[in-house]
């Protein structure tokens, strides 16, 4: 193995170990944080750290500052860009039974995120709470809205709510609105299975 | 008299126009920025006084955060993320939960983390359980005092050195501009580094005073996962929103020991 093969494979450990483990609140790493610990190259590390995860079903993502990504992302960018290790392909069913979301919770979530998607990021919580309410009682709604302010997929300011990082990192934001809109849920019907 | 009462209303009416659509995400294009630009413009000539005029500039700059909204709006509306929010609101009031689910299931790509103890951790731990007196000792009540109760004075409290004469929150200011000036080159400095002083007392209220810093929003504290060395992280402005956030606590025991060895290595001096 020369020299400069081995220090990409320690530092791919070293990346590896740094996006995994939880070392503050909020999960995730910042650019400028993984390029203290890494160096310059790193986003060639985390690219390499992410081809490695791929064969177990992960991948490194990326959340931006700014709500739309940039195409050709400057150094600044980057450096104060969260990065992430999530999931790669979608969950099965059995997957999400596993993750111990309720379907209620699941179906307030989409409802929220989508609507505020639709408007270009923030909503009245009034509004929010309005269409919820539509098929939850009040007390629910309350609740799920309290939750997923907690856990970072919405935010609120002065009854505003908005999307948080938790969103932007875990959710496809595109597919999601396509899915909504197109009501059309049939296609992974075989990847339903755990089995090939 | 009466005719300038009625301009000023006038730009308020604007400018509360303007920060009600930008605060609740109404349409940009609901305020008409020609008709405004117009109205200032026809009203300019007849400020006269320095209020009138700083009245004149907020409306513009409101016009002009409005102009930007406008800009953002139709760069969305082009996006593939448009789509009507009547529309998003129908679909989603059509689909059943269950299909909600699916929806979620084929959107959602968790984020993976983990939680770890290490070595060094666990030996603090160990020292910290070793150290503890047991809950019943630490139960027993302080003798009633001898002396007939009295309230203390400030001066009282200043020579028994429990307070200083600067004021707490003076006191809190002045470090953190300290910290401020010793974090400049990196943006953080050493936590250890940053509260040794040459008395192991000094130490003591500088950790006391650093863990006000955190708790008041002025810094942040950051561990580094694989040395476990903590970094003071000051920031400019107090966070506003430091008690609303979730908090957590990191103990960290300073003894006397402890403060012996960094002044004999004088690692930090």
């Amino acid at each position: 193995m020369s020299e400069d093969t081995a220090t990409y494979v320690r530092k791919v450990k070293r990346a590896a170990k740094i996006l995994l483990y939880r070392r503050h609140r909020q999960p995730g790493v910042k650019g400028w944080e993984l390029r203290r610990a890494l160096g310059k190259d790193y986003v060639k590390i985390v690219d390499l750290l992410s081809q490695q995860l791929s064969s177990l079903g992960f991948r490194v993502s990326r959340v931006y500052e700014d709500a739309v990504d940039p195409k050709n992302p400057t150094t600044e960018q980057l450096d104060r860009a969260r990065f992430y290790v999530t999931v790669k392909d979608p969950l099965t069913a059995s997957d999400l039974v596993m993750s111990g979301w309720r379907v209620d919770d699941v179906a307030a979530l989409v409802v929220t995120v989508s609507y505020i998607i639709s408007k270009q990021g923030k909503a009245l919580r009034t509004d929010v709470e309005q269409i919820l309410r539509e098929k939850f009682p009040k007390w629910r709604v309350e609740r799920s809205l309290n939750r997923f302010i907690r856990q970072g997929y919405i935010s609120e300011s002065e009854d505003v709510l908005f999307l948080n990082w938790r969103a932007r990192a875990e959710i496809d934001q595109k597919t999601l609105i396509k899915l909504v809109i197109s009501g059309e849920t049939s296609p992974t019907t075989d990847q339903d299975s755990d089995n090939p | 008299m009466k005719r300038s009462t009625d301009d000023r209303a006038r730009l308020l009416r604007i400018i509360s126009l303007c920060l009600s659509i930008e605060k609740k995400g109404g349409n940009p294009f609901e305020v008409e920025v020609k008709k405004a630009l117009e109205t200032l413009r026809r009203y300019l000539p007849r400020w006269k006084v320095l209020e009138d005029f700083a009245l004149d500039a907020e409306t513009l700059n409101q016009i002009s955060s409005i102009v930007r909204l406008q800009g953002n709006w139709i760069k969305h509306r082009s996006s593939t993320l448009f789509v009507d929010p009547l529309l998003i609101e129908l679909k989603v009031k059509m689909l059943e939960p269950e299909k909600l689910l699916t929806i979620f299931r084929r959107t959602w790509h968790p984020i993976i983390e983990m939680d770890r103890l290490s070595d060094k951790r666990v030996e603090e731990a160990v020292d910290y359980w070793n150290q503890l007196l047991s809950l019943e000792e630490r139960m027993i009540k302080l003798p009633e005092p001898s002396g007939v109760l009295d309230l203390t004075s400030i001066e009282e409290l200043i020579k028994s050195r429990i307070i200083n004469e600067e004021s707490f929150t003076g006191l809190l200011q002045k470090f953190w501009i300290e910290l401020k000036e010793k974090a400049a080159g990196e943006g953080r400095i050493p936590y250890w580094s940053f509260i040794y002083a040459p008395s192991y007392e000094e130490t003591v209220l500088r950790a006391y005073l650093t863990s006000f810093l955190i708790t008041y929003g002025f810094a942040t504290m950051e561990i580094e996962p694989m040395e476990e060395e903590a970094f003071l992280i000051p920031h400019m402005e107090p966070k506003e929103n430091a008690f609303k956030e979730q908090m957590i606590s990191v103990p960290i025991s300073i003894d006397y020991e402890l403060w012996k060895e960094m002044a004999e290595e004088k690692k930090f001096v």
